[in-house]
């Protein structure tokens, strides 16, 4: 049985595309043709001689003869087959290219054929560190001891059964004659080669290294998450006023819209669940900004937006924009300084010196945990959201008859253009950027220093 | 001896020829699907013919064998751990049986839908399909592979016979039999814990000595008048007799 995450396989660095592999699964079968194909030779070993080794310069020349193009595209495409683990080398095993000259080559059995999909699991990880010891089967995975305890560790209900599945594969093996036998070893070892765990690949190391956690305790996070999130279901229970998906009214949305002057009840509760959901809610984001105001402390959300139109802008204006960052949060002595710890500040302006989409990362991080830990309980706590608790709407439930429903669905309309939209925001933006202007201390006492 | 005392002993004894039964099924089971594994392998290769065909599909109808009576066996085993009184080291062994199983079942069915790929990719329906196999420099080294699965020999074979299903119910047959038994009975898989060492010593054989793969794939070499053995995987680059794989 196997534990299967639902996480993004964030360690496959490549996505074997299986159209173009079929493509390719043909090729190889072409060059196995006895009249046109790849001439084969021998491979002569101590022990034994294996038929069908091929040299490198026979398989470029009969690509470059089939596709009709140059040399150095045709060794080209033969590296890729060695990459992809069509072909393995006999002689360098690790090296995956395809040389112009006469080192072997041998085809790989289409049971290790990439277009069979077959994700290498956990449990073939283990088998595989397990045949081939001697080997130093850890170093054919790129693991380290820590790694493979820790896979014994993961691994340990299954543990038992992959050591049984090698010990048969062991035998089995020993029952088959010589040259199959060290072919078969061959074959999965070139496997391995190809389908290793990335090096030093942080997100596997992650997912091998991850700590776990009570099943307790998930469970009981799993089922608060359940109970605030209940009645905001649309599925679990009825949408005030109406679902318009079911009622073909659409005051739902109308009242839900990004810039609502009085939002209602069942958002503004949404509201205090956590952070996360009052700053993804632009209208909640807002009502947070006009509290930040009161409070003089607006900087850490600027900021926090500020970081967010980096890594999300346009590559061109990247540069531009980490220097106004920089200028206007990150400087000694800046109008808006944030107030993060040395270190992270440290790295960060270190890495404004080549900014790139993700510089910010971890001062936007700190910034984000300071306002989910501190501003945002008094957020709760202040009287801009208990009035706006006061204020918010809670509209009646409708209650459509079925003839008032087809009526609903004739007059189906087709919503605001989003062209009208776009407009609404821009024109929003423009007012808040002269509104938002940052704060200058030193104008504001200038000025009033010259009423006095 | 009180009747009631006896009674929970002839149990316990009966339980525990059952657990042995199923023990041993489960190591036929893992020998069957292992060959099948590598007869898969060849399939689409030079080693590639009707006869290797032929030995998959005998192959799979001993595991389907196998599958379906020790799944029921292993039901009625833990179902009866439920109802009757028993010590905590045979549910646990009962428990690890169980996993074992569904692990093993789950890798032949993933081997089971290689196949079924293979085969319809490389059909050996006409002459000039042979043609297509790739060469692989495997010649036919399996006589050996059948010879062990016909050695297999599980416990009620000779009581029930049931006509085996083709691949494609076979696949279909297997997949809602993991989901149902999953259903069925609540272990808690990840507490099984693992009777074999982390750093398995299990293929050392002071038998056999030229097991490793660089033992086998030394060369002779010839130069400047003496000859050295060096390893053909690694020409050169490395000291010669420590060929890191």
């Amino acid at each position: 049985m196997t534990i299967r995450t639902a996480r993004p396989n964030r360690g496959h660095h490549f996505r074997p595309r299986t159209h173009c592999l079929k493509k390719v699964d043909a090729i190889v079968v072409e060059m196995q043709d006895p009249k046109n194909g790849v001439k084969g030779s021998e491979q002569k070993l101590n022990v034994t001689t294996i038929p069908h080794a091929i040299t490198g310069s026979n398989i470029i020349a009969w690509i470059g003869n089939k596709m009709k193009t140059t040399t150095e595209e045709a060794q080209a495409f033969g590296t890729m087959l060695v990459a992809y683990g069509y072909i393995y080398p006999l002689q360098n095993h690790k090296k995956l290219v395809m040389c112009n000259d006469s080192s072997l080559y041998r085809f790989q059995t289409p049971y290790f054929w990439p277009t069979q999909q077959w994700v290498p699991e956990d449990s073939d990880y283990g088998r595989c560190s397990i045949l081939f010891p001697t080997c130093n089967g850890l170093e054919l995975l790129c693991f380290k001891q820590a790694h493979y305890n820790h896979l014994h560790e993961w691994l340990n209900h299954k543990w038992d059964f992959i050591v049984m599945q090698a010990t048969e594969q062991y035998k089995a093996g020993r029952d088959r004659n010589k040259a199959d036998r060290v072919v078969f070893d061959c074959q999965e070892r070139a496997y391995w080669i190809v389908n290793r765990p990335p090096v030093s690949n942080i997100f596997y190391q992650q997912a091998i290294m991850r700590s776990k956690v009570k099943s307790s305790v998930s469970l009981g996070a799993l089922v608060k998450y359940i109970t605030s999130y209940k009645n905001h279901d649309p599925f679990l229970a009825p949408c005030l006023p109406s679902n318009p998906w079911q009622s073909d009214h659409d005051a739902y949305w109308t009242l839900n819209m990004r810039r609502v002057e009085v939002p209602t009840k069942m958002r503004v509760e949404r509201w205090s669940f956590s952070f996360f959901e009052l700053l993804t809610d632009l209208r909640g984001r807002d009502d947070f900004k006009i509290f930040l105001k009161k409070e003089f402390s607006g900087e850490n959300l600027a900021f926090w937006e500020a970081a967010e139109e980096l890594k999300w802008g346009t590559a061109s204006s990247m540069s531009s924009k980490a220097e106004t960052i920089f200028k206007t949060f990150l400087a000694p002595g800046a109008p808006r300084w944030i107030n993060i710890d040395g270190r992270t500040m440290g790295l960060t302006v270190k890495g404004l010196d080549h900014p790139h989409r993700y510089v910010l990362e971890a001062a936007q991080t700190h910034v984000f945990m300071l306002m989910k830990k501190d501003t945002f309980f008094r957020y709760l706590k202040s009287p801009t959201y208990k009035e706006m608790q006061k204020k918010a709407l809670n509209p009646e439930a409708h209650n459509f008859s079925p003839a008032q429903l087809e009526e609903n669905a004739r007059n189906r309309s087709p919503g605001i253009h989003p062209i009208i939209l776009w407009q609404q925001e821009e024109e929003e933006k423009a007012k808040a950027a002269t509104a938002a202007a940052p704060v200058d201390v030193k104008a504001v006492m200038s000025k009033i220093d010259r009423k006095k | 001896m009180s009747r009631w005392r006896r009674s929970v002993d002839e149990l316990t004894a009966r339980r525990r020829r059952q657990h042995t039964e199923c023990a041993r099924a489960q190591n036929a089971l893992s020998r069957v699907t292992s060959c099948f594994q590598q007869l898969v392998a060849s399939l689409g290769s030079s080693a590639d013919s009707s006869f290797l065909r032929e030995e998959i599909d005998e192959t799979r109808a001993l595991a389907h064998r196998i599958c379906s009576g020790l799944s029921d066996r292993l039901l009625r085993l833990l179902s009866a751990c439920d109802s009757a009184p028993t010590a905590v080291e045979d549910r646990q062994a009962s428990e690890r049986l169980w996993v074992l199983f569904l692990s093993a079942v789950e890798n032949f069915l993933s081997d089971l839908r290689k196949a079924k790929d293979l085969i319809g990719q490389f059909p050996l329906t006409q002459r000039s399909n042979r043609r297509s196999l790739v060469n692989t420099g495997c010649t036919d080294g399996l006589v050996g592979l059948a010879a062990r699965v016909a050695l297999v020999q599980i416990p009620w074979l000779v009581l029930e016979e049931e006509p085996s299903p083709d691949l494609t119910n076979h696949i279909a047959g297997l997949e809602s039999l993991l989901s149902e038994l999953q259903q069925r009975v609540p272990v808690a898989f990840w507490s099984v814990e693992a009777t074999q060492p982390a750093w398995a010593e299990v293929l050392s054989d002071p038998e056999d000595p030229e097991d490793s793969l660089e033992d086998m794939m030394e060369v002779e070499m010839v130069s400047n008048g003496s000859s050295r053995k060096v390893s053909a995987c690694c020409q050169g680059t490395c000291c010669g007799f420590s060929c890191v794989g």
